[in-house]
């Protein structure tokens, strides 16, 4: 059996818990090893560390590798920010000796070796591609009645393309992904677009960020879409608290659910929105959950009736 | 970013530091800590221009000259405290129990070995020293203007 081990990041932990206990829900059900990278820290993020210092970026990052190197597995993450960041190390580290030599130095100080072992994913890639959209749809219990806004967010696409990752071109695996739920995958205006939280953008100039995100919003509610569902926690962050900021700052009246993929999955595998975390979002939830357990009902009755 | 900021516009960085004027001196702080690399622009490029890597290769030189918003080095402040860029709160404790998850995440949060781990490698990087709080001296620009927006800074500049 696989045993990939799953690097949490700093913001599905420490502030959308629901997005960590969804991943575990979801891997355990559909019978897939996942374990807990123990002792990683911040990947670091790309917008900030990155730029600051590219040394300390590849080594804190190498570390979080090296964690993982002493396991059968590849590492997979929920989050398009440490995807990008680890997988975008891995690459360099693998390619340049030189750059490899340098990181190992460091990482010889606290005992370790960056080996270049392992891959990096993504739990929506790797969904789709090692898992498949038909081992997904046999998993589903409870098949959602719900318009879905998918936001695939920068992150995933990027790395991918830098990869030459076939379906990273015109992509329409994370939509694919959520129609394997019952859901339906709506078309809108600039779906491709940034949320505007990347690159550090949102801590530096949060009113402008908030615009990019308000946008997207705007096009999503009118395209009638009941949710919102990103890959990545910052993305959610900013399409959740963002949202309440928005409506706060701007005097508007948004009121779109955000979840992650991992959270919309583990409703249609028959887990209650509560032990999702749906319920913990900083916008009101409550509507949409009626919603979702009056169509779990409706759809009890009829298999019953039939 | 371009469409929010007006007077964000890329291809004036990119051409500063083409001709050898330093992009990162003060005309474009703090507007080259406003990319979101969202990569639309590269995406677009008919010539593949690497031109996310370019900002973040300016921003990093002027981060290396003591050039940084205070929001960003709060942020790597934090990294270096906790090894965490958003470390756990008390709210998220509260949550992740409610969940059934421990209530500290199983990351360097729960291990103090691992955070000194991180700790020493971020000192051997020498990013401690980077981003201390002493270096916010030289360019008093980037406290006033840090939270203004691109066109607030260019109407005081023009006024
Ligand atoms: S990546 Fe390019 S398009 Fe996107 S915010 Fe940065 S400069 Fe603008």
């Amino acid at each position: 059996m696989s045993e990939l081990s799953l690097f949490l990041g700093c913001v599905a932990p420490n502030r959308y818990p629901g997005i960590e206990a969804a991943t575990k829900k979801v891997f355990s059900k559909l019978g897939i090893g996942l374990v807990d990278l123990e002792g990683a820290s911040c990947c670091p993020a790309p917008g900030v560390f990155k730029s600051f210092d590219k040394l300390t970026w590849l080594t804190l990052a190498s570390r979080n590798i090296t964690l993982s190197e002493s396991k059968k597995d590849d590492i997979l993450t929920v989050c398009n920010g440490c995807f990008s960041t680890l997988k975008d190390v891995n690459d360099i580290l693998k390619e340049d000796v030189n750059l490899k030599k340098d990181v190992n130095l460091k990482l010889a100080e606290v005992g370790r070796e960056f080996k270049g072992t392992q891959d990096v994913r993504h739990v929506i890639e790797y969904l789709y591609q090692d898992v498949g959209t038909d081992k997904i749809r046999d998993a589903i219990t409870k098949p959602l009645n719900l318009k879905v806004a998918v936001h695939y967010g920068c992150h995933l696409i990027q790395p991918l393309k830098e990869s030459h990752v076939e379906i990273a071109e015109n992509p329409t695996f994370f939509d694919e992904l959520v129609e394997a739920t019952g859901a339906t995958s709506v078309d809108y205006e600039d779906k491709i677009s940034c949320c505007g939280a990347g690159g550090g953008a949102r801590t530096a100039i949060l009113d402008s960020t908030l615009k990019m995100a308000e946008k997207k919003l705007q096009h999503m509610t009118e395209a009638g879409a009941d949710c919102v569902v990103n890959a990545c926690p910052f993305c959610h962050l900013q399409f959740d608290a963002g949202q309440a900021e928005i409506n706060q700052k701007f005097g508007k009246n948004y009121h779109l659910p955000a979840l992650h993929y991992m959270q919309l999955l583990g409703l249609a595998m028959g887990f209650s929105p509560e032990e999702l975390g749906i319920s913990l979002n900083a916008m009101d939830t409550t509507k949409f959950i009626e919603k979702v357990k009056m169509d779990t009902l409706k759809s009890k009755i009829c298999i019953t009736a039939n | 970013m371009a469409e929010q900021e007006q007077a964000y516009k890329i291809r004036r960085f990119l051409q500063l530091e083409k001709i050898g004027q330093n992009s990162e001196g003060q005309m474009n702080i703090p507007f080259i800590f406003y990319c979101t690399t969202c990569y639309k622009c590269q995406d677009n490029c008919p010539q593949g221009v690497k031109i996310v890597d370019a900002v973040l290769a300016i921003r990093e030189a002027a981060v290396h000259h003591g050039t940084m918003l205070p929001s960003h080095k709060k942020v790597a402040q934090m990294l270096i405290a906790s090894g965490h860029a958003v470390p756990v709160n008390e709210e998220a404790k509260k949550r992740r129990l409610q969940l059934g998850l421990s209530e500290l995440p199983p990351t360097v949060a729960s291990s103090k070995d691992q955070l000194a781990e991180v700790k020493l490698l971020v000192h051997l990087s020498g990013f401690d020293k980077l981003v201390a709080e002493k270096n916010e001296y030289n360019l008093p620009m980037v406290k006033s203007t840090a939270f203004k927006t691109c066109d607030q800074v260019l109407a005081e500049g023009k006024a």
